[in-house]
């Protein structure tokens, strides 16, 4: 209010100010057709929720247009549509009616909501005693059950436990299968692979990428490596140089073919050393790791590390590093990338049915018969 | 990573923006400017009812839940002060200037407190229902809805308020007059001047919050206002009757419905008219009013 007032001051007055506010959402032109699933993703601040929050009609933006056809089904922090001193039952009917779903409709789903739930027994408990699960999967449930025709779910998964998120994901594809259609945000990126067939990607307000999930994700994931390696405190006590990576079989590094990942130590004294390298996809989380523990001299020694059988399918990663003293247990240099491994050939994951999430990329050769 | 046999992925390119190219601000000519229909936003309030009879539901079932004596709460706060106001009043004796034209004082004051506690209760409770409500920005409605759910709730207490008068009817054997036809009708004039201040006070608050702070205040001075425990013409005289009932037309309509249920008066139709337009007037400037502030509320609330 303060500022407000403030605000209305300087402009009165005529003084100009820093320019207190700052674009959400910048130049976004999307038309989603119906029966696609979309997934939002970017940085925190990106704008994904508040686009969101446009299409759902509870905020309005500064200009532009927005035009929604069918029965908008919103899940915004959805536990906080529900009302701490109402039991779960007066709970489900009171929230429906709110989301705009009538009578009939809440009475004929109610036993496949409380069930999806999981509440049992609690529906005639007062939700205060709920756990911020409970919340969140009746919430969900209560808006993913009445049948909309455009499902809008921002950031729910997070919150349930595993066997519930699985349940979210199957749930939303079932939705998806009786032709509704979906606009997903989540930082969960498998799962978004897993559920939309079309990534936008968001950035400061801005939409940096749009198309096939598949594609939109390989780019953030990009840009997510990038800035952590920006982000990476990348001196430690032994410094890493020179890397390099190769192909042993001269063929190019390619799916189930050997690669070779050099690289330089450079260590201000003789020690023992544990080394580990990994290789990801996007953030710090490894896809696998390898590790040896050797003893370094004092100044620069190369290391190679060779893998037999690579084991991931064509597409770009990163090839990330830590030094660690194995007998204090310290850090000497910090987990950190290294440098792009580049990954060519013909492997290709096989595409999986929707909802299912892929854990990591993994190529493996297979033989199907039938006897 | 979509289903086998999704065709929709194979036609399309992935589109990449050079986020450098972007303009600075919008081009003006898209500056989002929401019609405002006042038929169609109607129609769309309308098409919300059944949020709003979810909400009061919402609304009354939590407010009693536990509690040991619930709704009776709608009974016991109107009573007592009809109760504490007939007792000091006569107590400091009779050159008050209230005249109850010979109406039992409690009947007298419970009547209009009754009138007047829907009045501030719904300004009270429907002016806080935007700050700070969680729904707002998770739940699609007309932003009215909240307002009007408050007073249809404040309505509902009322209403309970009501149950208690037989009982007054029987102990103090004065019952509701002939003229008492007239009431139903001057609800109307009633309910709609205190949708307009609500929904008024409701979008201002979103933005000022003082009106927060300032609310009780200015309700518990308008209890003394004329009309809601005196009649109007105690104080007020001649043609000025009119001019302050279309400023201010929530005594005097609180007036007139004590006036023709427990009095026996017929209507003061020049007053009630009056008050009628003036409640009209308030109603549709006030609706254009909050649906032109509705856009800001999700994000300043």
């Amino acid at each position: 209010m303060r500022d407000q007032f403030g605000r209305a001051v300087r402009r009165v007055a005529g003084r100009d100010g820093p320019n207190p506010w700052r674009w959400v959402l910048r130049d976004i032109d999307i038309k989603i057709e119906p029966g696609e699933s979309v997934g939002f993703v970017g940085p925190n601040g990106a704008g994904k929720s508040t686009l969101l929050k446009i299409v759902s009609g509870v905020m309005f933006p500064h200009s532009g247009n927005v035009a929604v056809r069918g029965r908008i089904g919103a899940l915004l922090e959805v536990s906080s549509g529900i009302h701490p001193d109402l039991t779960g039952r007066e709970n489900i009917t009171i929230f429906g009616s709110l989301l705009g779903f009538g009578k009939t409709e809440i009475e004929r789903k109610f036993d496949e909501i409380v069930a999806f739930a999981e509440l049992e027994d609690a529906v005639d408990r007062q939700a205060k005693f709920y756990s911020s699960g409970m919340k969140t999967r009746l919430g969900f449930s209560i808006a993913a059950f009445l049948e909309p025709e455009v499902l809008i779910v921002d950031e729910v998964l997070a919150v349930g436990d595993q066997i519930f998120q699985q349940k979210c994901l199957d749930r939303m594809r079932a939705v998806l299968d009786s032709g509704a259609t979906l606009m997903l945000v989540s930082h969960d990126l498998a799962s978004v692979g897993a559920t939309a067939n079309r990534g936008i990607w968001l950035n400061e307000g801005a939409v940096m990428a749009d198309g096939p999930i598949d594609d939109v994700l390989a780019l953030y994931r990009k840009d997510i490596e990038s800035r952590s390696a920006e982000n990476a405190e990348l001196q430690g006590v032994v410094s890493i140089s020179e890397f390099a990576t190769s192909s042993p079989s001269g063929n190019g590094i390619e799916s189930q073919s050997p690669v070779t990942i050099s690289f330089a130590l450079d260590s201000p004294d003789t020690r023992q050393v544990a080394v580990f390298v990994g290789v990801s996809q996007g953030p710090a989380t490894p896809i696998f790791v390898s590790t040896r523990t050797t003893h370094l001299r004092e100044g620069k020694s190369d290391h190679s590390v060779t893998i037999a059988n690579l084991p991931l399918p064509a597409g770009n990663y990163y090839v990330w590093i830590a030094v660690r003293d194995p007998v204090a247990r310290k850090d000497l240099t910090p987990w950190q990338p290294l440098g792009p491994l580049a990954v060519g050939g013909v492997g290709r994951l096989d595409p999986l049915p929707r909802a299912i999430v892929r854990l990591a990329p993994v190529y493996v050769e297979a033989q199907w018969n039938e006897h | 990573m979509s289903d086998t046999g999704d065709a929709r992925n194979g036609d399309r390119e992935v589109r990449i923006t050079d986020v450098g190219a972007l303009p600075d601000s919008p081009p003006s000519e898209l500056r989002y400017r929401r019609e405002l229909q006042v038929l169609e936003a109607v129609r769309r309030l309308f098409a919300s009812r059944s949020i709003i009879t979810g909400l009061i539901v919402r609304q009354i079932r939590s407010q009693y839940s536990q509690q040991f004596l619930g709704i009776a709460w709608a009974i016991i706060t109107p009573f007592a002060q009809a109760l504490l106001f007939s007792v000091l009043l006569s107590k400091a004796g009779t050159n008050t200037g209230i005249e109850t034209l010979g109406v039992p004082r409690v009947l007298f004051f419970y009547g209009g407190l009754l009138a007047w506690s829907f009045f501030a209760g719904s300004l009270q409770s429907g002016g806080n229902s935007l700050v700070g409500n969680p729904l707002l920005n998770k739940v699609y409605a007309p932003r009215e809805v909240f307002p009007l759910a408050q007073i249809a709730s404040s309505g509902v207490n009322a209403a309970a308020g009501a149950l208690v008068l037989p009982a007054l009817f029987l102990i103090t054997g004065h019952g509701p007059t002939a003229t008492a036809v007239w009431t139903p009708l001057l609800f109307i004039p009633l309910i709609a001047i205190t949708v307009a201040w609500t929904l008024v006070v409701a979008a201002i608050t979103v933005y000022l919050r003082d009106l927060r702070s300032g609310l009780p205040l200015l309700v518990q001075l308008g209890m003394f206002s004329p009309g809601v425990l005196y009649p109007m013409s105690a104080i007020i005289e001649g043609p000025w009757r009119l001019v302050y009932t279309a400023f201010l037309p929530i005594g005097p309509m609180v007036e007139e419905i004590r006036s023709t249920f427990l009095l026996g008066q017929s209507p003061d139709f020049a007053v009630v008219a009056t008050a009628s337009i003036s409640a009209f007037v308030y109603l549709s400037g006030c609706f254009v009013f909050f649906k032109r502030l509705e856009t800001g509320f999700a994000d300043v609330s």
